[in-house]
């Protein structure tokens, strides 16, 4: 009886001091969002446009008819998830390289480690606009040597792939720097033992590496897959989403930024949100990526 | 000579941004923020006109963004907040009506009225018009011309299609023959249009901007700019183009033909000046034989904002902006051509602007894009579905566009 | 031995081949005469240096370089502590309310930053931080924070925390077990945040366009929209060139900085687990 009562005494404590910590957190994130958010889905069910400040009234889900049943809304919609699955595919599998070589190089290790960090850290316009350069007929040095006569970046297909080139030379790297925490947490003693089981290369990477490192490859991919979903700088440097090249964030820009048409333009932000949390739904229900305190963490 | 110049303006324009920081926080006396384009020179303007006013009032030049989507955003976003920071604003040609009847900028009225239309242009005053009102003063035009290589054809081509021809014919005997223009999805896109289609007598709205019509001069204008796309003369890039791709595409020497803005040629006397020495200028070609071109007018307006605190010293300070004196400032420094007639007269305009004569004599009929409040919606459907230009097919695209452009007018749908 | 250094030389080479090209062309484009820059050498023709003294020469460079670095490593330094604890408290006790406040972190990571920026001005304007540090460092800190605490809480469940115990049974005091054993396991994983965390806040390019209005806080991605051609409708390519390979020297500064402390934390984690 003494014991239990302790036991939920030490309980209490824990739990408050548990809160005590999440406090600062949660409040700066919810005083930042909490109004902006609630206020973006409160203007989707309105028609509102910022240059008919008179015309405002409440519509229900008609924006979200409008913008479900138009055919630019679900180009931009397929145009979306193509660069997110080809780019984070091959983003994975080109970080999981790079953070093998940055983990077990034994030579120039700073050099590569640095370099590798630098197209993470240049500023995404910028870098745009390198490609750009690089792509443009007659003044880019890539399009002088691979394109010949045409302008890659005036047809669909060559501009998306320039645009899925563009997004993975960026984000790599980061990639790379959420694996490599993930291969530090690799038992080095299981990989000794393994070798000398006889466990080739490859038998070593499957069955020992990658279940360690699980976690870390589950939270970057979902990192990334949220981020690319919302892709908008690259192709709005490179194509400005000329060529049917637009992205669900690109038709956003358009309609809300700069057509100040609150309505519609907020009707697209909710659904690019419900988007995306589906996505994160199934990462960490049908993948279990570690929500971090998920069921698994009760010993 | 040139550069030493260059170097001077900048040291100026250096020591005089952190001075015009201080003075409007020290509180002294009222503070007209002045909110514009990057442009090199301006802040001399600026100063002067701070001076001209004698203590009443100092003038900030407070810097837009360079691209004019992000001004117009930036512009947007806060007066709809009913920023009062803001008094005299920059505005293209294109926002007057949404500004306007969003009540965003102030009617000009009175004296102030008469000071800014006269001597002005009728083009750009006609832009700075919505229902019949004034709401801005023009502080500089622009209008595209067409530069040529006059070593390469005699005479500057009529219309398009003798433009056409003639860049196939070069092209055939396999010399330099690209006619190059803007023809990524954007604003320029709509200006070339609204050119052909001026020039083809015809109308994509009707006059008080309410509804589409799309007559037959806006379809004869899809045909030439789709004739245009797909005859083999344009540059493998053209869809992906703007002012500065096109300007450096044409002074490389990959063009015998360029239609842009006549900013192109003081960059290349600077840049490439023998190419520069081979190049000839003209009036943008025609659609219809025997039809001179009506060609699309650009450049920017000055503003009063609703929500200054100073209206007043604002209407003043903005006509000193746009005096004649400093627009000839303005055009010989920062290539800008002036709205108010008498300044092309100027000597000193002569060796700034050797092809003056064509720049009056296309602003004196030139084309004005659709006036409608909903002006950014119409553009963005315009350059969408008339991109790109080669796949365009006249009669079909018109329809869909007579559709389209009425929801943008009503700001129904989504844009694309 | 030898065969396999030189196999990691050849990888070596390729990352490094990989991450720098692009950057060298800006580097190039930067270095080129505006008569050049449209000539498609990856090497420059002609070599001038007006580009770096023309941003160098302008005050709204270098106020722009100061608010960059600022914000950045402010927002970084909050974002990070602040993380930490929470991440802390997810990761080691068991509470209600933990999935709550993960679902609300990722709700925050996910929604489109595009239709915040508007309301998040509005309540700026209001509150009176328009226009300042504090302006931009708040969305900064607020987006960061789901990142920040997403990883140190998955980094932080992978502490063998029983280590301090045993620390304290082979008589360390709490203070030792913490400083000798938990904070050397936990630093990369606080580093590697601290270098997401800060590249973030250096990057972005909405916020900063849209929360300020003049050279008081304008950082530098905003600022190159700010450059101005020679006239309206030049593109100041190499101004903005020049100014992309000067924005990138800070990220690899804090780079080669961090990443020093990364691999320090790296090996010795090795050794103890």
């Amino acid at each position: 009886m003494t014991r239990a009562s302790r036991l939920s005494e030490g309980k209490r404590a824990e739990r408050r001091l548990a809160w005590l910590l999440c406090a600062p957190a949660t409040i700066v994130m919810l005083a930042v969002t909490a109004y902006p958010i609630i206020y973006s889905v409160w203007l989707s069910l309105q028609r509102a446009d910022l240059r008919f400040p008179n015309d405002q009234e409440f519509v229900g889900l008609q924006n979200y008819a409008t913008v479900l049943t138009n055919s630019y809304w679900w180009s931009a919609f397929w145009v979306t998830v193509l660069i997110t699955v080809i780019s984070v595919v091959i983003e994975l599998v080109l970080g999981m390289a790079l953070a093998l070589v940055m983990h077990r190089t034994l030579v120039a290790r700073g050099l590569v480690r640095t370099s590798a960090l630098i197209p993470y850290g240049i500023v995404t316009v910028v870098a745009a606009f390198s490609w750009r350069f690089a792509w443009t007929p007659g003044t880019g040095y890539l399009a002088n040597l691979f394109a010949g006569d045409t302008a890659p970046l005036t047809e669909r297909a060559s501009a998306l792939a320039i645009i899925i080139l563009a997004e993975i030379w960026k984000t790599t790297p980061f990639m790379a720097l959420l694996l490599m925490a993930g291969l530090a947490l690799v038992p080095e003693d299981l990989l000794k033992a393994a070798q000398m089981d006889g466990a080739t290369w490859w038998q070593r990477f499957t069955k020992v590496m990658l279940p360690a490192m699980k976690p870390a490859i589950l939270v970057a991919l979902l990192f990334r897959t949220l981020d690319a979903f919302r892709v908008f700088d690259n192709i709005y440097v490179l194509t400005n989403g000329a060529n049917s090249t637009s992205s669900v964030s690109m038709l956003t820009y358009n309609n809300l930024i700069k057509a100040l048409n609150l309505g519609i333009g907020n009707t697209m932000s909710v659904l690019i949100f419900i988007a995306v949390a589906l996505i994160a739904f199934v990462f960490v229900k049908v993948f279990g990526a570690s929500a971090p305190g998920g069921e698994e963490e009760r010993r | 000579m040139r550069q030493k110049r260059f170097w001077a303006v900048l040291l100026a324009g250096a020591l005089a941004a952190p001075a015009a920081a201080c003075a409007s926080s020290s509180g002294e006396g009222i503070a007209i923020n002045v909110y514009y384009a990057p442009e090199n020179n301006f802040a001399t303007v600026v100063d002067e006109c701070t001076k001209a006013a004698n203590g009443r009032y100092h003038i900030n030049y407070q810097v837009l963004p360079r691209s004019a989507d992000d001004q117009r955003v930036q512009l947007a976003r806060r007066l709809a907040a009913g920023d009062t920071g803001m008094d005299v604003m920059a505005l293209d040609v294109t926002w007057t009506p949404e500004f306007a009847s969003a009540e965003w900028i102030l009617e000009w009225t009175g004296d102030d009225k008469a000071a800014a239309e006269a001597g002005t242009l009728a083009g750009p005053l006609r832009t700075a018009t919505f229902n019949g009102k004034l709401y801005a003063a023009p502080k500089n035009t622009n209008t595209e011309l067409l530069w040529y290589r006059k070593d390469l054809v005699e005479r500057p081509p009529a219309t398009w299609d003798e433009m056409i021809q003639m860049a196939q014919d070069l092209k055939a005997k396999g010399q330099t023959h690209q006619v190059l223009t803007m023809g990524a999805q954007y604003e320029g896109l709509v200006v070339l249009y609204n050119t052909l289609v001026a020039s083809a007598g015809g109308k994509i709205l009707n006059d008080d901007g309410t509804r589409a019509v799309m007559d037959a001069g806006a379809v004869r204008g899809l045909q030439q700019l789709q004739h245009f796309a797909s005859s083999g003369v344009t540059s493998p890039s053209f869809t992906n183009q703007i002012e500065d791709d096109v300007r450096l595409a044409y002074q490389t020497g990959g063009g015998a033909f360029e239609v842009n803005w006549p900013f192109v040629y003081a960059a290349m006397l600077k840049d490439a000046p023998d190419m520069a020495a081979k190049t000839a200028w003209a009036r943008v070609p025609g659609v219809d034989a025997g039809t001179p071109s009506r060609v699309t007018i650009g450049g920017y307006h000055l503003a009063v904002s609703a929500f200054s605190r100073y209206p007043q010293e604002a209407f003043e300070a903005t006509l000193c902006l746009r005096s004649a004196e400093h627009q000839k400032f303005s055009a010989i420094n920062d290539g800008v051509p002036p709205t108010i007639e008498a300044v092309y007269a100027e000597p000193e305009m002569e060796q700034a602007y050797p092809m003056r004569d064509i720049i009056l004599e296309q602003l004196r009929d030139a084309a004005s894009r659709p006036s409608t409040p909903a002006y950014q919606n119409v553009s963005t459907v315009l350059s969408a579905t008339l991109s790109p230009p080669a796949n365009i097919r006249p009669q079909q695209t018109a329809d869909e566009l007579r559709t389209t452009l009425q929801n943008a007018l009503e700001s129904k749908g989504v844009l694309p | 031995m030898r065969q396999r250094s030189g196999w990691w030389w050849l990888a070596n080479f390729l990352v490094v081949f990989y991450a720098l090209v692009p950057v060298l062309w800006i580097a190039s484009l930067s270095l080129k005469t505006p008569a050049t820059i449209t000539d498609g050498n990856f090497i420059p023709r002609e070599w001038t240096f007006d580009n770096y003294r023309n941003i160098f020469n302008t005050d709204m460079f270098i106020r722009a370089l100061i608010n960059s670095i600022g914000i950045a490593l402010i927002s970084t330094v909050i974002a990070v502590g602040l993380g930490m604890v929470a991440a802390y408290a997810i990761a080691r006790l068991d509470f209600p309310g933990k999935t709550v406040l993960i679902g609300l972190s990722l709700l925050i990571a996910m929604f489109p930053q595009i239709s915040l920026v508007s309301p998040l001005f509005d309540i700026e304007r209001r509150v009176g931080i328009f226009d300042t540090w504090l302006g931009l460092i708040v969305p900064y800190v607020t987006f960061a924070l789901p990142l920040a605490i997403y990883t140190l809480s998955a980094f932080f469940r992978q502490i063998p925390w029983e280590l301090e115990k045993a620390a304290k049974m082979d008589g360390a005091t709490q203070t030792q077990a913490f400083s000798k054993v938990i904070v050397p396991l936990a630093a990369p994983g606080v580093f590697t945040t601290a270098i997401l965390v800060f590249i973030f806040a250096w990057n972005d390019f909405l916020f900063a366009i849209s929360l300020t209005s003049t050279e008081r806080s304008r950082t530098v991605p905003a600022t190159l929209a700010f450059f101005t051609g020679a006239s309206q409708f030049e593109d100041p390519t190499g101004a903005i060139s020049a100014a992309a390979v000067v924005i990138t020297v800070p990220v690899i500064l804090f780079v080669l900085f961090f990443q020093r402390r990364i691999v320090a934390g790296l090996t010795s984690g090795a050794v103890k687990g």
